[in-house]
């Protein structure tokens, strides 16, 4: 039985058995390789995407629970190629390294920061809790997130 | 943002990969696909050592969706680094949990994975050795009673039973100076655990076979190995195989060298088909090429106003069920164990040895970080004994200008010395943290370390459009640290009066580039920058050569800046370097120049060093770290306070670049110092198969890293870099460990600093290392014969 659901404002359907990750069906059947399946178990936060406006590690979510339900991934953030201003506060702070766990970094932060807009370094760390980067050391990281929260 | 003038060497260069990164539109490998692409899954063992009697691929090969499966008979070769003693499928014998035994390729992955457990394999089990201990204990079953009969790459270690390979260095007498009567003698055991890199992105390639060659895109950190050890292990010319890498999702070492490249080549040339194929995180967890565990057993004889008149030490690497880059790593214990500090007579001796567990591999500072942890808290637990402060201690006995180091190369410039009274001030000037530890226990160090950047082979071309552009061509790869997208067209935009972006910089392909070595121990800045900026000045001699004759003055009045080619001190007169190449197609053809490098050469002492790959090394870097923590008495979980580095840069390109690598190294030291460890079950397996189970770094660990670019010390490197990616993990156990002892004011002498352990200490609970399995006398510890 096909799924319907709604990705980055687009109606699609999915024929996948209905245990496949969101994180299969996004990057295998849609081509939206944003998202990283990078440990498949829920642990490094590099497959986050939106469900109806909430972070969630799509590596976990069956597609079969999505009916009439709405994704977005990181692909809808900047779908002019104007970065949004998380992704921006990131170029400009040069935060990017190797840059496998941006894709999940930008999508929590970005649902974050929209209900914590003035959120300080500690509250902004622990909304990242979930989220591995191996490169960066998360420090400037952190330090973009402020620098953007302090913007607003 | 505005840049700083490109004229000038030193910017601020943003990165040209962040944006689509950001985006979510880099291709990395992973998210690589090709029409009527086929998935591969590996069949692997699950017992640490058997013969094996039987593989039966029959109902495997009928199951739905089953292209392919690729066994022992397929790869004939043997793969290494110093002996060929590895397969890429065991064939008779089972060495490892988790090794290799059949590659299959089907439809998709599921097929792929069901096929490969339906594979059967009967095996008849073997006595196993899970520890150095057991390894080298007198009557030990041998994890390859074969080795005798293995092809030697490179002559000189000494082999035996389960010592896959032993470097030794002996300079000068040290049973004199241990037997000198105004010397004390400090002994110090260390045990250091296995850290996995977790690079986001695991291993992963897409391999094809077309026209009669393998097209293999892979994660690596090493295409020209790539390509040569795929074509041993299939028994074809090396010629046949081509290598590209598209954007490497993390690598930190892991990445440097070829691993399963070769199960996707076999299994696209049976099918004709492209195959993929990815580790998941849970085969990277158990299989991925660790940083080793090690032991390490150090002893010195030191005069009371502390000079070091003598020092001897062992240290045991695990190079697991194959030798791999630990063979080569027992090379580095020279120059990181017998580094920092200026020696009257030395011993080493520094040995892999074989296990029946997974092998072990590279890892950003291999063997540096463990050997300097081990260095700092000896030299710690002297100072200690003689009563002298550490700090002092270390400022009287690190090299400088002219000193020799163990292997008896001779140093150039005084730089740690320098660096060491810069952290010193920086402490005396920076108000001290103590009192955010309130009732908990505190503790700092100030810790050196010496690490030495491998140079080695590298080249370069370069095109200078039509346009004014420019083309670099290397085999360097950019795995995060941002040299190929800010070092490498930041020297040669400089060279050639470019703006950085002018500049487009080629991805590694060993059809377009020439050899490398490849990306790692420091080496791209120095390496690839150096052959790139021989190409550049290649480029910039034929440009004037044309430029001269347009502008009718001689080369040297003839400067590059700003994409003109300007006759000096009258700006504004010349022409643009288009214009130039354009001339230059019609005169001598398009413009295009060449770029080689290698390591100078430098030397040690003749007769020191036995069984190294490199005797003395080109290109030293130092490092000084410091450190304040708070231990708690009561759970023994460790704060870091304060985190200080004063690392030597030679010359910082990009300042901006080098703090983030600093601060990225600085936390995955963290990580190994305070909780990532990997351990062996009783079956062989590894224990921590899962990011639940081993836990690193996260954003709520991070601490602010305080950082100064020590610029000026001499280097080889291209306008006075050094690599600066490499360096920054080296000191941090160290570091922690050292404050951590001080703190607690007892013996540090393991990492990770995990809660636990250092409440074991604490409460007198924690049982000393003391590594029984290294003898007192050297001698006993090595292979080679004690003069008579
Ligand atoms: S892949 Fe989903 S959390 Fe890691
Ligand atoms: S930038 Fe590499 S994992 Fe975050």
């Amino acid at each position: 039985m096909a799924v319907s659901f709604v990705v980055n404002g687009e109606e699609r359907r999915s024929a996948a058995d209905q245990m496949t990750p969101l994180v299969d069906v996004l990057r295998d059947e849609f081509f939206l390789t944003g998202a990283k399946a990078a440990c498949r178990e829920g642990a490094c936060g590099a497959c986050t995407v939106l469900l109806d406006g909430n972070p969630v590690v799509s590596c976990l979510v069956p597609v079969g629970m999505l009916e009439g339900r709405e994704v977005r991934t990181v692909e809808a953030l900047a779908p002019t190629e104007e970065l949004s201003p998380v992704q921006q506060a990131m170029e400009e702070h040069d935060v990017v390294q190797c840059g496998m766990c941006f894709p999940g970094i930008v999508m929590v932060l970005t649902s974050f920061l929209a209900e914590c807009p003035q959120a300080g370094p500690d509250e902004i760390k622990t909304a990242l809790v979930g989220n591995i980067c191996r490169c960066t050391g998360y420090e400037r990281v952190v330090d973009a997130a402020v620098a953007l929260a302090q913007r607003r | 943002m505005t840049l700083a003038d490109a004229s000038n060497v030193t910017m601020n260069l943003p990165r040209r990969d962040a944006r689509d990164k950001l985006l979510g539109r880099t291709r990395y490998t992973v998210d690589r696909k090709h029409p009527g692409m086929l998935h591969a899954a590996l069949r692997r063992s699950d017992i640490a050592s058997a013969r094996i009697i039987k593989v039966d691929i029959t109902d495997a090969s009928r199951m739905p969706g089953v292209r392919a499966i690729a066994l022992a008979a397929d790869a004939p070769g043997m793969h290494g680094i110093g002996i060929a003693d590895h397969p890429l499928f065991a064939r008779d014998a089972i060495r490892f949990h988790g090794e290799p035994i059949a590659a299959v390729a089907a439809d998709t992955q599921a097929q792929a994975q069901a096929a490969a457990a339906a594979i059967v394999v009967e095996t008849e089990p073997l006595p196993a050795v899970l520890s150095m201990a057991d390894a080298l204990a007198p009557d030990a079953p041998l994890v390859h009673p074969e080795w005798r009969s293995y092809q030697v790459l490179v002559e000189g270690g000494v082999r035996g039973g389960n010592v896959a390979w032993e470097a030794t260095v002996i300079r000068g007498d040290t049973e004199a100076a241990f037997a000198r009567d105004d010397v004390v003698v400090v002994e110090s055991c260390f045990r250091v655990g296995r850290q996995n890199h977790v690079s986001l992105e695991p291993r992963a390639v897409v391999a094809s076979y077309e026209d009669g060659r393998y097209h293999i895109e892979t994660s690596t950190q090493v295409p020209w190995t790539v390509r040569a050890m795929t074509a041993k292990l299939l028994g074809v010319p090396a010629a046949q195989v081509r290598v590209t890498v598209p954007p490497v999702g993390g690598g930190f070492g892991q990445k440097f060298d070829c691993t399963l490249e070769p199960y996707a080549a076999i299994l696209a040339r049976k099918t004709g088909r492209p195959v993929r194929l990815v580790y998941s995180r849970q085969e990277e967890m158990l299989t991925c090429l660790c940083r080793e565990n090690a032991e390490i057993k150090i002893r010195s004889a030191v005069t009371k106003n502390g000079e070091i008149v003598g020092r001897e030490a062992v240290v045991l690497m695990d190079c697991g069920a194959y030798g791999g880059e630990q063979i080569f790593l027992t090379t580095m214990t020279a120059h990181t164990l017998g580094g920092n500090y200026r020696l009257g007579s030395v011993k080493l001796a520094s040995r892999a040895v074989y296990t029946n567990t997974p092998p072990n591999g590279a890892f950003r500072a291999c063997n540096g970080v463990y050997n300097t942890f081990a260095l700092e808290r000896h030299t710690d637990e002297i100072c200690q004994k003689i009563g002298m402060d550490p700090l002092e201690f270390r400022r009287r006995n690190v090299l400088g200008d002219g000193d020799i180091g163990a292997t008896g190369q001779v140093f150039e410039g005084d730089v740690l010395g320098p660096m060491l009274d810069r952290m010193k001030r920086w402490r005396e000037t920076a108000p001290s943290r103590k009192s955010l530890a309130a009732r908990r226990l505190y503790g700092r160090a100030t810790v050196v370390g010496t690490w030495f950047i491998f140079v080695g082979p590298s080249t370069a071309t370069i095109n200078l459009n039509a346009d004014g552009s420019a083309t670099v061509i290397t085999a360097g790869v950019e795995i995060g640290s941002g040299t190929m997208v800010q070092a490498l067209p930041q020297i040669v935009a400089y060279e050639l009066g470019l703006h950085p972006d002018q500049v487009v910089v080629r991805s590694a392909d060993t059809d377009a580039a020439g050899f490398d070595l490849g990306v790692g121990g420091g080496r791209t800045t120095v390496s690839i920058g150096a052959a790139s900026r021989a190409a550049a000045e290649d480029v910039r001699r034929k440009l004037l050569a044309v430029a001269s004759e347009m502008l009718q003055t001689p080369p040297d009045r003839l400067k590059l800046a700003s994409g003109r080619v300007e006759i000096a001190g009258k700006e504004g007169s010349g022409t643009s370097i288009a214009a130039v190449v354009q001339r230059a197609h019609e005169v001598i053809g398009p413009v295009v120049g060449s770029g080689a490098f290698t390591k100078p050469g430098v030397t040690a002492m003749p007769g020191c060093a036995a069984g190294h790959f490199i005797d003395a090394l080109d290109l030293p870097v130092f490092a000084v770290h410091d450190c304040e923590v708070a231990v708690d008495p009561d759970t023994g979980h460790v704060e870091i306070l304060s985190y200080k580095v004063v690392q030597d840069v030679g010359r910082a390109l990009n300042p901006r670049a080098i703090h983030s690598q600093i601060q990225g190294g600085v936390t995955q030291g963290l990580g190994y110092a305070l909780h990532e460890e990997l351990t062996i079950g009783q079956d062989g397996c590894i224990r921590q198969n899962s990011l639940e189970t081993y836990r690193v770094p996260l954003a709520l660990d991070t601490v602010p890293v305080e950082i100064d670019l020590y610029e000026g010390a001499p280097s080889i490197g291209p306008l006075g870099a050094k690599g600066a990616g490499e360096v920054p993990i080296l000191n941090v156990p160290a570091a922690v460990g050292c404050a951590v002892a001080n703190a607690i004011g007892r013996r540090v002498q393991q990492t990770p600093l995990t809660p636990p352990r250092v409440l074991g200490l604490l409460l007198g609970r924690e049982p000393d290392v003391d590594l029984p399995h290294i003898g007192d006398d050297w001698w006993d510890n090595v292979l080679m014969k004690r003069p008579s």
